[in-house]
């Protein structure tokens, strides 16, 4: 009996270790939709060039480093120490010497402290991320690259760091698609999440809206008037075929691909007025999804596939709803505003951005999927209209516009840190961030 | 006997649950330590905003130099006008963000009726436009629906309704490119295109 106690016993110390250690970990992220979050003060030493003087090439250890600083910036979420208050320049590779209470009182949370070696081959680099608070290595890793390749090499490491700092890959390996216009006439460009390789993907001539990513990466569809009147294409973004899907009488625009790719929600006319339907990409079935006379249009579907998001101006003015993805179950969500549209679901789920009417000006909102909690993102002179969400979440790029003059810019999903991506080109709208590139 | 069974139950109890907790805590443990760095990283306080951050877009932006040919647009923009005054039937205007046929675009679609009616045309095509204010999206569907709620209109007046096309153009056909109410109350319109 005694023996049956004590297994009895042990059972629920066991058990009852097992609910805590579950429960202690249910809070693993950063909150970044919290508007109270604040940005990593981390410190990137140059890193320090072990090689004999007589081979070693200058500046490639600050190169390495002013690209890793450059990467994370990009992210939004970093705020990078300036190198003039760093307490030394070279701090050492070993845990024990580093002047961890010097580091702190500059501000620094994080410190990465990085060596290279160069020989023939190329260069060799090691690089240690520093936990100053608590003055442990948070990791040591060893990187070999071509010493024309240090862009890479610097990607890698940024990777590193924002991965072990926020369990997330970020958003280095994606691309923006967006609408050019040329006068009267628009096609699709792309260009780099970091701003590189801007290059031109259609050539229409004609007006060109709405393009999507299929989540996949490989297609992205968009509505053109390239043969008169209005038609949704599907291309492929590798090779650069093109297929008409959706052409019938008055209005074809194309709204969100499915999480699966699949199927590609629309906009059609040709029943008497705009409703939303889905298209089966593979054998273009149609199912229509609304029964309202009324406005339905720019649907979206939240990333488990289960609820799409629509603008309706069924209630007198356009402002957005959610419905079920077959349709039923309709609900309105917005209700501040007399014009609320271009909705887009967070891909993490939880929040739909729009675009809003306030003092005469669009700007960017968010909203959870209850319409409970509201945020304005943004709150300038100009017009910000567009947003779309990156593939983690944390950032949306958007289009901020001021009299005929646009720019697409970037901020944090809570609104801080804007920054423009694009200027300068003759009228860059309707921005659209790409799924993850492998 | 019984005793012994309960004494496997038991057993068997511990050992399941063993397996349970021991395999997940060694998962846990790696995120447990990403937790506590991530919290730290957000409790810790930022310093004033950053200067040191420097904007890199900027930087790596690759700037095209693309001028639009401003002749060109000009040029589209006068062949508009010379259009819409061409027309042997006159637009019709809509306020924001409307489509409902104002009174004093009745009495134009009435005149309208008639000179379709009475010079027999083979097609009439109805342009919905908007203003270049909110969504493209939502205006392209605005743009429809006020071309559509107009083909209605000339139907109930007499026009044989396989006659009447429509086609929306959202805002991307301004007949003036200002940026005031002026303007903006010029481009809400619906445009006729006769074909006799």
């Amino acid at each position: 009996m005694k023996k049956t106690c004590l297994f009895l016993f042990l059972t629920l110390f066991f058990c009852t270790l097992f609910i805590f250690s579950h429960g202690v970990d249910a809070k693993v992220y950063v909150d970044i939709d919290s508007p109270n979050f604040q940005q990593i003060p981390i410190a990137i030493c140059d890193f320090y060039n072990k090689t004999a003087s007589a081979t070693k090439s200058e500046n490639v250890g600050a190169i390495i480093s002013d690209g890793i600083k450059k990467d994370l910036s990009l992210t939004g979420i970093f705020n990078i120490l300036n190198n003039k208050s760093f307490p030394e320049s070279n701090p050492s590779d070993a845990k024990e010497s580093v002047r961890f209470s010097d580091w702190a009182l500059i501000g620094a949370d994080f410190l990465l402290q990085g060596n290279i070696t160069q020989n023939n081959k190329g260069i060799a680099a090691d690089g240690r991320l520093f936990d100053i608070t608590r003055g442990e290595t948070l990791f040591y890793k060893k990187y070999f690259s071509d010493i024309n390749n240090l862009k890479f090499l610097s990607r890698k490491i940024a990777s590193d760091i924002l991965l072990t700092l926020t369990n997330d890959e970020g958003e280095f390996n994606t691309k923006i698609i967006f609408v050019s216009k040329k006068g009267s006439k628009s096609d699709l460009s792309v260009i780099n999440y970091d701003g590189s390789e801007l290059k031109n993907v259609t050539n229409h001539q004609s007006i060109l809206i709405a393009p999507r990513w299929s989540p996949d990466g490989n297609l992205i569809a968009f509505t053109s008037f390239k043969d008169g009147h209005p038609a949704v294409y599907i291309r492929n973004f590798k090779n650069g075929s093109e297929r008409k899907v959706a052409s019938f009488d008055g209005l074809n625009m194309c709204g969100a691909f499915s999480p699966d790719s699949k199927k590609l929600l629309l906009t059609l006319s040709k029943d008497g007025n705009e409703e939303i339907y889905t298209l089966e990409i593979g054998n273009l079935k149609l199912k229509r999804l609304t029964n309202n006379y009324s406005i339905d249009v720019s649907p979206v579907w939240s990333p488990d596939g289960g609820k799409i998001a629509f603008v309706s101006n069924r209630a007198g003015s356009p402002q957005i709803y959610i419905m079920d993805s077959d349709g039923n179950n309709v609900r309105r969500i917005t209700f501040k505003g007399k014009y609320n549209t271009s909705p887009a679901w967070s891909p993490r789920g939880g929040y739909i951005a729009y675009e809003g009417l306030v003092n005469d000006k669009y700007q960017i909102f968010s909203i959870d999927e209850e319409g409970n909690r509201i945020f304005q993102l943004t709150s300038d002179a100009a017009n910000n209209e567009s947003p779309s969400w990156s593939p983690s979440g944390r950032q949306i790029v958007y289009v901020s516009r001021k009299s005929s003059k646009s720019k697409i810019c970037i901020m944090n999903s809570n609104g801080s840190n804007p920054r423009i991506l694009i200027e300068n080109l003759n009228k860059p709208v309707m921005p659209t961030w790409s799924p993850r590139f492998k | 006997m019984k005793k012994n069974l309960t004494f496997i139950g038991i057993l068997i109890v511990l050992i399941i649950s063993l397996t349970i907790f021991s395999g997940c805590s060694e998962k846990k443990s790696i995120v447990k330590s990403d937790e506590t760095k991530v919290q730290e990283t957000v409790s810790a306080p930022a310093p004033a905003p950053a200067e040191t951050t420097e904007p890199a877009t900027q930087d790596n932006v690759s700037q095209p130099i693309e001028t639009t040919n401003l002749k060109d647009t000009a040029n589209e923009q006068s062949s508009l006008m010379e259009a819409t005054a061409k027309s042997p039937i006159s637009d019709i205007n809509f306020d924001f963000d409307s489509y409902s046929i104002r009174p004093d675009a009745r009495e134009i679609l009435k005149f309208n009726a008639d000179y379709l009616l009475k010079h027999k045309v083979s097609s009439v095509l109805v342009e919905g436009h908007c203003d270049e204010r909110g969504t493209d999206e939502y205006n392209m569907a605005l743009g429809q629906r006020r071309a559509q709620e107009t083909k209605k209109y000339l139907v109930n007046l007499g026009v044989n309704e396989s006659i009447i096309k429509t086609i929306s153009y959202g805002e991307e056909r301004p007949l003036d490119t200002d940026n005031n109410e002026e303007a903006w109350a010029k481009n809400r319109r619906a445009h006729f295109v006769v074909n006799p």
